[in-house]
Parts: structure tokens; C-alpha cells; sequence
């Protein structure tokens, strides 16, 4: 079945100077290059080789530094926690240790969406309009109803991510298609305090005025003069 | 607004939408083709020939971005850098957000090495892209040796061809089951390497040689090739293994099948399977099994079932308008169903032409791509047959089985690879 025909390896020489290319006797392959041992095998090699022939750089493995940092940051943020818990549970009173783990843990759900979103810095923007709207009404609700959440932290977020959005494009140079969108969502955003004013849910009005206000000059503006690429744009991200 | 640019845009075809969300570190769904020449590679005049490229395939100045429903290429106006290569081979070329080229062009002494995330454009696709910058690095690099007579250049499809969507263009609606088998195949295990690396095991032989061999079994190159790797793979497995069947997946180019130019995607896959303990499990057993297979898998009929049931899925009306960050929860975990019935992939990408005028200059063409179990492409030019190993583990048994058995034949086998020391576990 085996129709052996033995190599000899004296004919199989590289172009190049005549120097032997390397050989394994147990795989009967020739190698390209100049290599330690067979590629398959792991077996010593007759011959030399060369280096020059070589097809692939040697690339080191390199470790992932980045995660390294974070880890560091996790597990502070367990250190501290468990330590505030541990204090809580020696000296008894208030449980104000629960109040520095859901601290920690919202400022964590709000890093996460900035690393996650970092290369597109409108949408990263927001993002953090919403996450830190929704997490500003839990924190008021679970406090107590204080109400400072929609009477302040709502209609300033919208504001001054407009402002940031546009002041960003402006020294980035993003281009007005590439954060059109999200400055379009953040203004309809920032329409949602209408419905506070409405129901009277407010005791302190002037931010929430200011902030439609603004929504609306700013979506008046949007349609006039960028319309023609807020429905192109449109009709590209929602295509279906 | 003084500058009013169009707006360019574009849908990614059928068989692009299940690269993105399924493109990671360990798996980049990039691949790599290398142009080996006899001479070491100028770096100014492989740029400048890059830069001539990129007018005739301006669809590689594509980004990949997302939108609320589906991801889209948008063109941009990035230029290519060539660069010496300095990264693992088939790194990510797809970073979520990020807006950068999908493919990558670097060079390592005689070799020009391109690389390609698998959205953007299929093995022959981006073959098309290869020989264009080949031929304009060649003619540049060596001007003085053509004097007046350039060579032509093969590919001429216009440039609104090149971006067709072949799969829609020969999609015809027709209502089919939607049975999908879902039978689970032996799977290879192996460690890992802590980077992901890829092992990269490049076999070069003579096509003559073994063409010769497969004409012994009276089959072909392809079929004679897949059997071998099925029994390579069964030569490593433990007896309690043996109750599954090794299923390879193979590529199909559509485009001999179905007329299409296009650069983009366009090819389907078959199953080529094979149950062990039925027969006496030789090669011939196996061969004859293989054989059967592609003939049974390899109809214009059979494929365009497949291409149907793939394009109704896509233009279903529920599938739509579903949000695209729980599609590719969807795909993601589709996928990982689907890949439960593969062993392993082969993928012939096949004979590569160039013209005449320029074979002086070129010494061989080699692929291979990322993957998450052993996968082999292969691609001839002129005689020489580049077969490459892909695998993501450290041990390199059914790579050495593979060889052995084609050395044993008398087939005389150069074997390089991107890692210095071997290994068998």
C-alpha cells in the first residue's frame, strides 16, 4: 500500500547560497526558514537553515495592562464596601453602609457606558443624560421624595449636554453627521420636564423652563438649517 | 454647512450580518491572504500601488458601524497605511464604535500580506483586491523590465458590480421548510494559547504531485484532501469519541454557480460528513463517502435552497425590526447552535491566475483565516499547492498526521510556521 520513495535530501537545497534547508527525518518534511524544531513534531532538524527566509515576525505576547487597572479599581470598590459594611455592623445606628454600596455601584453602572461608548463621545454623552437622569429619580425616591431630582438634576443634565455636545464637536471636529442624532435626542429629551410643569409635580420651575426653552430653540434650529441630514441620517441608522 | 457631501451608505449582504456580532478576540472573523515574490517588498512603491487600488474597490474605504436595526457600511475617508508587520496574524480588525478600515494591508520580507474582516468581502472577493495591488506593485517595482507593454489587468467589473448584493439579486421568494438538522459533531479540544494566538502550519507541495495522487483514488484534489483530514482527525480520536460523526463545513463560492461579479460576499457552505465504525474507516472508505457528499451537496439547486432560506430569514418582517443589540444576541447564540454539528472546516479557495508577464515576480500565494476549530484553506498557483493549518490550540497532531500521510505518499512537503517550536501533546 506504502509506495515509499525515499527523499534525498541533497537535492532539496534553497536558492540562496546553497545553504541546506532543514529537514525532519521523522515527518519527512523539508522547513522553510530556520526553525529550533519541527513545526509539527517538535523533533530535531538536520541542517542549518536560514534565517533569512524567515515568512512570520516574531511577535512577544502581550498582556492586557488596561484590565489590570480596572481590576485594581473593582477591588478597591469591594475593599471599601465591605469595610463600610463591617464598620456599619460594629457600631450599629443608621445603615448607612447601604448608602456607599449603591454610591459605588451607580458610579460603576456610569463608568461602564463611558468605557463601553468612549470612541463615539456624543452617544457616550447620552447615554450618561439618561443613566444619570433614571439614577437621580431612584436616589430621590429611596431618600425620601425630595423631588431635587426633576426640580434640578433632569433639566440641567439636558442643558449642559447640549452644551458639552456642542462645545466637543467644536474641539474634536466631529463631523455634524456623526453627532446630529444624539444632539436631536438629547433636545427631545430635554422636552420631558414639559410634563413635570404640566402636572406640577415642581416646586423649583426656572431650570425646567430654561431647559425647554432650549429644546425647543435648539430642535428649531436642527430642522432649518440640518434637516436634509438629520433624515438622511435617520433613514441610514433606523433602515430596516 | 458650505460642503454638502452624499451621503454613502450601504447594507451588508446576507452572509456579512453573522461576522459582527460573532467577530471576537478569539475568533476575529478576519482573514489573510499572502502574495509571496522573490524579492524583499519596497514599502514606498507596495503604498503607492495600495493608493491605486483603493480607486478601483472604493468599497474598502468602508467602515463598519451600527445602527438601530442593522449594522451598515458607511464610506469614509480613511487611507490605508501599508506597515511592516507587527501584529499576531488575523488580528481584530472589527473594534465595536470605533470607526477604522476592515482590512489591513502589511509586509514581512518577500511577503505582502492582506488582511480582511469577512463582512466586508469573501476569499475571492478579496482575492480580486490582492491581484489588483499585486499587478500595480509589480509594474512599479519593476518598470524598467516592461518597457510599453504593460500586462492587463483580469478583473474589469464595474465599480456598481463589484458592490452588488449577489444574494438578494438571486433570491427568488420561493417558500421552503425551514428544517435545520441540528445534529452534534465530534469536536476537537485542545489548549489555548494565553494571547489567542493563531497557529499557522503552511504546507507547500507540487499541485502535479498531488493531483497525481487524488487521480489514484479517482477523485479530486478537494475531495481527496477533506477525506485525508477526516482521517487525520479520527486518527486522534479517543474511542469514546468515535460516536459522533466529523462533520466538516466547506465554503462554496456561489459565484460558480450563480453569474456574479461582485467583490463582496458571496458564497455558501456544505456539510461534509462522516460516521466512523460503519466500515473498515480506511482513507478509501472515507474518500468514497466524501465523494458521494459533494456530489449529492454540490448542486445549483441544493445551494439555492440554502441561499433562500437565509435571504427569507433576512427580509422577514419580524426579524427587521427587532433592535440590533438583541439580534446579535439572537446570532450570537445561533451560531454557537450551529457550530455544535462542525468538527472542523476546509476551504479550497482554488487555482490562481496572474498574467503571464508577472509570474517571474511571484513565488506563491498562501491563505488562511481566523477560526475556532482546525481549519484548512488552501489556494494553488502555477505548481506550487499552498496548504495552510489554522488553529487556535498549541498542539499540532492532526496537522502532523495530515503531512506525514501526503509524505509517506512520496509528496515532497516544505512546511513552515509562525511558531518556532513544535509541539505534540
Amino acid at each position: 500500500m506504502l509506495q515509499w520513495i525515499p527523499i534525498q535530501v541533497r537535492d532539496i537545497q534553497s536558492n540562496h547560497g546553497g545553504n541546506q534547508m532543514q529537514f525532519c527525518e521523522h515527518c519527512r518534511i523539508t522547513i522553510k526558514g530556520s526553525k529550533n524544531a519541527c513545526p509539527l513534531c517538535g523533533g530535531i532538524l538536520q541542517g542549518q537553515g536560514e534565517k533569512n527566509e524567515d515568512t512570520f515576525p516574531h511577535i512577544p505576547t502581550i498582556y492586557q495592562e488596561f484590565n489590570i487597572l480596572i481590576r485594581a479599581m473593582i477591588l478597591i470598590s469591594i475593599t471599601t464596601i465591605v469595610v463600610c459594611f463591617a464598620i456599619n455592623a460594629i457600631t450599629g445606628g443608621t445603615r448607612w453602609s447601604l448608602i456607599v454600596a449603591a454610591g459605588v455601584c451607580c458610579t460603576w453602572l456610569s463608568l461602564f457606558f463611558v468605557i463601553r461608548k468612549r470612541n463615539n463621545i456624543p452617544k457616550s454623552i447620552v447615554w450618561q443624560v439618561v443613566i444619570i437622569s433614571i439614577l437621580a429619580v431612584l436616589w430621590d425616591r429611596s431618600m425620601g421624595w425630595g423631588a431635587w431630582s426633576i426640580n434640578y438634576v433632569i433639566p440641567i443634565m439636558c442643558v449642559v449636554a447640549m452644551i458639552v455636545m456642542a462645545i466637543a464637536a467644536n474641539i474634536l471636529k466631529i463631523s455634524v453627521r456623526d453627532y446630529i442624532v444624539y444632539f436631536l435626542v438629547d433636545a427631545l429629551f430635554g422636552f420631558i420636564p414639559v410634563i413635570f410643569i404640566i402636572f406640577g409635580w415642581l416646586d423649583v420651575i426656572y431650570p425646567s423652563v430654561i431647559c425647554v426653552a432650549a429644546s425647543v430653540i435648539s430642535i428649531s434650529a436642527l430642522l432649518l438649517f440640518e434637516g436634509e441630514n438629520i433624515k438622511a441620517e435617520l433613514n441610514k441608522r433606523m433602515h430596516v | 454647512m458650505t460642503k454638502k457631501k452624499p451621503l454613502e451608505w450601504i447594507r451588508l449582504d446576507n452572509a456579512a450580518k453573522i461576522f459582527p456580532p460573532n467577530s471576537n478576540e478569539k475568533d476575529t472573523k478576519v482573514f489573510r491572504f499572502v502574495c509571496e515574490l522573490k524579492d524583499e517588498i519596497d514599502k514606498d512603491i507596495l503604498q503607492s500601488a495600495l493608493d491605486q487600488t483603493m480607486i478601483i474597490f472604493p468599497f474598502y474605504h468602508s467602515v463598519l458601524r451600527k445602527g438601530v436595526f442593522w449594522y451598515y457600511f458607511e464610506s469614509s475617508d480613511l487611507l490605508p497605511t501599508v506597515t511592516e508587520e507587527n501584529k499576531l496574524p488575523c488580528s481584530m480588525l472589527y473594534h465595536r464604535n470605533r470607526k477604522n478600515l476592515l482590512f489591513d494591508v502589511t509586509y514581512y520580507k518577500k511577503r505582502i500580506n492582506f488582511e480582511v474582516f469577512h463582512a466586508l468581502s469573501d476569499g475571492t472577493g478579496a482575492l480580486w483586491f490582492l491581484k489588483t495591488l499585486i499587478y500595480f506593485y509589480i509594474i512599479s517595482r519593476y518598470q524598467s523590465d516592461f518597457k510599453d507593454n504593460l500586462p492587463k489587468l483580469d478583473y474589469n467589473a464595474s465599480i456598481s458590480k463589484k458592490m452588488d448584493d449577489s444574494f438578494l439579486k438571486h433570491y427568488t421568494g420561493n417558500k421552503i421548510s425551514n428544517k435545520v438538522e441540528l445534529r452534534r459533531a465530534y469536536h476537537i479540544l485542545g489548549r489555548r494559547t494565553i494571547d489567542h494566538r493563531l497557529k499557522i502550519v503552511e504546507g507547500v507541495m507540487s499541485v502535479k504531485e498531488v493531483l497525481a495522487l487524488a487521480r489514484s483514488y479517482q477523485t479530486t484534489i478537494t475531495v481527496y484532501l477533506a477525506s485525508l483530514y477526516i482521517h487525520s482527525i479520527f486518527m486522534e480520536m479517543a474511542e469514546r469519541g468515535r460516536k459522533y460523526p466529523v462533520v466538516l463545513s466547506v465554503p462554496v463560492n456561489l459565484r460558480n454557480y450563480f453569474p456574479s461579479d461582485t467583490a463582496r460576499n458571496f458564497f455558501g457552505t456544505i456539510m461534509v460528513s462522516y460516521q466512523f465504525g460503519q466500515n473498515k474507516d480506511s482513507l478509501e472508505d472515507i474518500i468514497k463517502e466524501v465523494n458521494d457528499c459533494f456530489k449529492r451537496e454540490l448542486t445549483p439547486e441544493k445551494l439555492k435552497v440554502h441561499m433562500n432560506q437565509l435571504a427569507a430569514l433576512e427580509l422577514n418582517a419580524f426579524t427587521r425590526v427587532v433592535p440590533l443589540s438583541l439580534k446579535d444576541v439572537i446570532l450570537r447564540f445561533a451560531t454557537s447552535l450551529s457550530d455544535k454539528g462542525i468538527t472542523a472546516a476546509i476551504s479550497n479557495v482554488g487555482k490562481i491566475t496572474m498574467a503571464e508577464e508577472l509570474s517571474p515576480y511571484i513565488h506563491l500565494f498562501d491563505v488562511f483565516t481566523s477560526t475556532k476549530r482546525p481549519q484548512i484553506c488552501m489556494c494553488s498557483y502555477e505548481d506550487q499547492l499552498v496548504i495552510s493549518f489554522a488553529s487556535p490550540y498549541i498542539g499540532a497532531d492532526i496537522q502532523t498526521n495530515f503531512f506525514r500521510a501526503l509524505t509517506e505518499k512520496g509528496i515532497h512537503v516544505t512546511v513552515d510556521s509562525n511558531s518556532s517550536e513544535g509541539y505534540s501533546e
